[in-house]
């Protein structure tokens, strides 16, 4: 687009070049007569003009064109630019996500040396353990075999010991035996050799050395016991090997067992892990079937969906489309709803707007009608008229015709004529006599529909009156009641007594017996109150001064002989009492003094019939005896209360009380007790 | 009690009328207990034994309001039947303790004004106006039976209902027209001698009853 403007504006900058150089050519051509000398100055100048107008130009467009090149420099910049800036976001991007991938990885390598450590930390401590349980193993092994080899060695040794003290003794017997057969055989020429020689010496020799001899023996029988016993016991020897060798067996058989054991309890702890591991799996395996069966379900009912809907559902997706086109198709029609709602309220408007146009024009149309039609009946009498007429004149032109050939014929002219001014005095009167019947029935007509009118009007007019009769006859009903009820009222009223104060009064006689009787009453009641007053006022009196019989109210009644009497002998009587009390109080006083000192025992009557002793030499205040009276309140039964005191003196209460059944022994004892108390303390 | 053989005039009327209410006010004072048994006496009149007053104040105070209402011709100016002018007579009932009106027996009179203009005397016997006139007493003997109790010594008063712009002489006052709160009423039969009609009525106080 630039190109091409720059082009139209080269080109508009040559067209005005062009023209220039043209104008100047005119200009030229018009002013050389004028110029005639200096013309070739003026070419020349000019020509300079143009060629600098022409530099000016070239170096214009040259302008332009360098900043068609600036701006497309500038465009392939920017957009050189922005790949860049493309360039390196993309970079920074991937730059980012290099980075986040190597932090990822840093982690994960740091956590791979971390489980590795771990795990080799484990591996030294399980190589650890193996070692420790090697070499507790070989220990074990060796404590055995040391154990083995002692026991094999000891026997061995015991057994080589045995043998070979066997064997020596064996040898010792052997050479022992040797020795004895020498020594027989010595002995035997020494016997021989000295029987003769040394036959005084042979009892003593002898004796020596059968001494010697059985000494021998002895050790010799002594040590083939020792050889018997040595040879049973080697000859138990191979059995013992035997023995030893089927104790090597075993143990070899058992440690073999036992490292059997070991690997086994190993595997069957490995095989008690995998059995969990393989419970779990399978726990989670059930589970992720139901779940598996469950989303089967769903899926079912998800592809249900897809048919039972008749849809092309498979996925989510095609349902969440389907789910989105019927929206769509809801939003439409709604939108077409309120459209045409819109539209039906705009038409029935207009409906309404146009209905009385409707109405008008339908009455101009009816009106319209009626003119047609009348036109039309106009039309066809017209009609028939001309057809008539036409006929006439049809029948008068042959009649004429006719009468023509005929005249030829004859000559009946004049009759011809007459009866023609005659017909023709017959179509006058008739067409004159048919106008007026037309115009007879065209008023007929017009009375006609006026009767008309004038029915229809009577009719509306009639239709109106009705109305206005049942208005009528409604109100006068309305009115007939309203009638009734204020008749009843009057009446009412009039039988309550009321009346009109505008046109009638009541008037009674001043002095008549209600208003006496109201008078009468007045003063009775004056009368009582009166009286009332009065009377309470004398009750007042009497009450306040009862005792005063001197007053000067001349309505107070003077207080009679008998009141004073009556008060003397009242205050004479409290008199007695109050000294009649003064006096039991001493004696009783008199009385109590005289009993505690007597008896010893203060006695207080504390409830009824409970009596309280407490006695003069009582160690505490508290300490009192209590007695409750049963029986009859004179016969003087007495019973003993139990107290902290009497607690003390249960003894005295059972010998007293229970055995000689007597209170004053009691009393008397537990006195005489105190007593003592008080005397030593 | 002047009467005229041949008719009715407005004069004798006046005079039947005013009878009827002497008699009329003693049975009802008589009949309602205003005034004790023992002060009325028994007469006959309209061919029935009818209860007259012996109590002179009484009858004092009866004749006084009644001769007004007969309006003798020469003493006083209201010449109140004769003049027509009289609407109503109504004997007013009431307790003197609570000032309340009991019953009120009212009489409508009216007057047919025409007979005094044309002073010729009306047909009607005197025994039909006598029949008409017993058989109203009877009736207000009658009407006792469902007449509340009057339970308090009562005192009664006759008022009259005058044309406004009539002259009162001076024993006379104007007064309320005492009519009864919440009334329950009862139309009693009427007689006319062709130149009064009177109405009978009576209006008596609602009782609350339970």
């Amino acid at each position: 687009m630039d190109d091409m403007e720059d082009d139209t504006t080269i080109f508009s900058t040559l067209k005005s070049f062009k023209s220039f150089i043209s104008c100047p050519d005119r200009s030229l051509l018009e002013t050389e007569p004028a110029f005639g000398r200096s013309g070739l100055q003026n070419l020349y100048t000019k020509r300079v003009e143009l060629e600098e107008a022409a530099e000016r130009v070239r170096s214009h467009t040259s302008l332009l064109q360098l900043t068609q090149e600036k701006q497309q420099m500038e465009l392939s910049h920017k957009r050189a630019r922005i790949e860049l800036e493309k360039e390196a976001n993309s970079s920074s991007r991937d730059l980012q996500r290099e980075i986040d991938r190597n932090r990822e990885l840093l982690l994960q390598i740091r956590h791979l040396k971390e489980r590795e450590e771990k795990a080799n930390q484990e591996l030294n401590e399980q190589v650890e353990n193996n070692k420790a349980l090697k070499r507790n193993f070989e220990e074990l092994h060796k404590k055995a075999n040391e154990k083995d080899s002692k026991l094999s060695y000891s026997s061995i040794s015991m057994m080589c010991g045995t043998l070979r003290d066997v064997r020596n003794t064996g040898i010792k017997y052997q050479v022992s035996e040797k020795k004895r057969k020498i020594e027989k055989r010595m002995l035997n020429l020494y016997f021989t050799s000295r029987n003769s020689l040394i036959c005084a010496l042979l009892p003593l020799m002898c004796a020596v050395h059968l001494q010697e001899l059985e000494r021998r023996l002895a050790l010799q029988e002594q040590d083939s016991v020792i050889v018997k016993n040595m040879k049973s016991e080697v000859a138990r020897l191979p059995e013992l090997e035997r023995e030893i060798k089927r104790l090597r067996e075993e143990n070899t058989f058992l440690r073999e067992t036992k490292e059997n054991n070991s690997l086994l309890r190993e595997e069957t702890e490995g095989l008690r892990r995998k059995l969990e591991r393989v419970e779990r799996v399978m726990e989670e395996k059930l589970k992720v079937e139901l779940e598996k069966e469950k989303l089967e379900h769903e899926l079912q009912a998800w592809e249900n969906i897809g048919q039972s809907t008749g849809l092309n559902i498979r996925k989510p997706e095609d349902l969440s489309r389907e789910v989105i086109q019927i929206q769509q198709r809801e939003l439409n029609l709604k939108q077409q709803n309120y459209t045409l709602n819109s539209s039906i309220r705009s038409v029935e408007k207009t409906r309404t707007e146009l209905m009385p146009e409707i109405a008008q024009l339908r009455a101009k149309a009816q009106e319209e009608q009626k003119k047609r039609e009348n036109q039309d009946s106009l039309v066809r009498r017209l009609q028939k008229r001309v057809l008539l007429l036409t006929k006439e004149r049809d029948g008068m032109r042959a009649i004429l015709e006719s009468y023509d050939s005929e005249l030829a014929a004859s000559e009946y002219s004049p009759q011809l004529m007459l009866r023609v001014k005659e017909a023709e005095d017959m179509l006058r009167k008739v067409q004159t006599h048919n106008t007026e019947m037309e115009t007879q029935l065209s008023k007929a007509q017009e009375e006609a529909g006026t009767f008309k009118l004038q029915a229809q009007m009577v009719s509306v007019c009639v239709c109106f009156f009705r109305q206005k009769i049942e208005e009528l006859e409604a109100e006068r009903q309305q009115l007939e009641e309203q009638n009734n009820i204020l008749e009843m009222r009057l009446e009412r009223h009039n039988l309550q007594g009321d009346y009109d104060p505008v046109k009638t009064k009541v008037v009674h006689l001043q002095m008549n017996p209600t208003s006496i009787a109201k008078q009468q009453r007045t003063e009775e009641v004056e009368q009582l109150r009166v009286e009332c007053q009065r009377l309470r006022d004398r009750l007042r009196k009497i009450e306040a001064d009862g005792v005063m019989t001197t007053d000067d109210t001349t309505l107070i009644i003077p207080p009679s002989q008998e009141i004073l009497n009556l008060r003397k002998q009242m205050e004479s009587a409290e008199l007695k009492n109050q000294r009649l009390k003064e006096v039991f109080q001493k004696k009783i006083q008199e009385f109590r003094t005289a009993c505690y000192v007597l008896t010893g025992y203060q006695i207080d009557i504390t409830v009824e019939n409970q009596y309280r002793l407490t006695s003069v030499y009582a160690e505490h205040m508290e300490d009192s005896l209590l007695f409750k009276s049963t029986g009859s309140v004179g016969s003087g039964s007495m019973q003993l209360l139990e107290t902290d005191f009497s607690r003390t003196l249960t003894g005295l209460v059972d010998l007293h009380l229970f055995h000689q059944k007597s209170i004053p022994v009691f009393l008397s004892a537990v006195t005489i007790e105190l007593f003592s108390h008080q005397t030593v303390t | 009690m002047s009467k005229t053989l041949k008719g009715i005039t407005l004069k004798g009327s006046a005079e039947l009328v005013a009878e009827f209410f002497s008699f009329g006010i003693n049975s009802i004072l008589y009949q309602r207990g205003i005034y004790p048994a023992e002060t009325f006496t028994r007469v006959t009149q309209y061919d029935m034994s009818l209860h007259l007053t012996t109590d002179a104040k009484l009858k004092n105070y009866l004749t006084n309001v009644i001769s007004q209402l007969k309006a003798s011709f020469v003493i006083f100016v209201a010449e109140w039947l004769f003049d027509c002018t009289v609407q109503k007579l109504v004997v007013v009932i009431t307790s003197p303790q609570t000032n309340e009106v009991l019953e009120r027996w009212q009489f409508d009179i009216d007057c047919d004004k025409t007979a005094k203009e044309s002073g010729a005397p009306r047909e009607k016997s005197i025994k039909a106006i006598q029949e008409e006139i017993r058989s109203v007493i009877r009736q207000i003997t009658a009407t006792v039976t469902f007449l509340p109790l009057l339970e308090t010594a009562c005192a009664f008063d006759l008022l009259i209902y005058t044309d406004k712009d009539l002259e009162v002489p001076e024993q006379w006052e104007e007064s309320g027209p005492q009519l009864i709160d919440q009334s329950e009423e009862v139309r009693l039969r009427s007689f006319t001698t062709s130149i009064h009609k009177v109405n009978s009525m009576v209006a008596y106080k609602r009782t609350n009853s339970m």
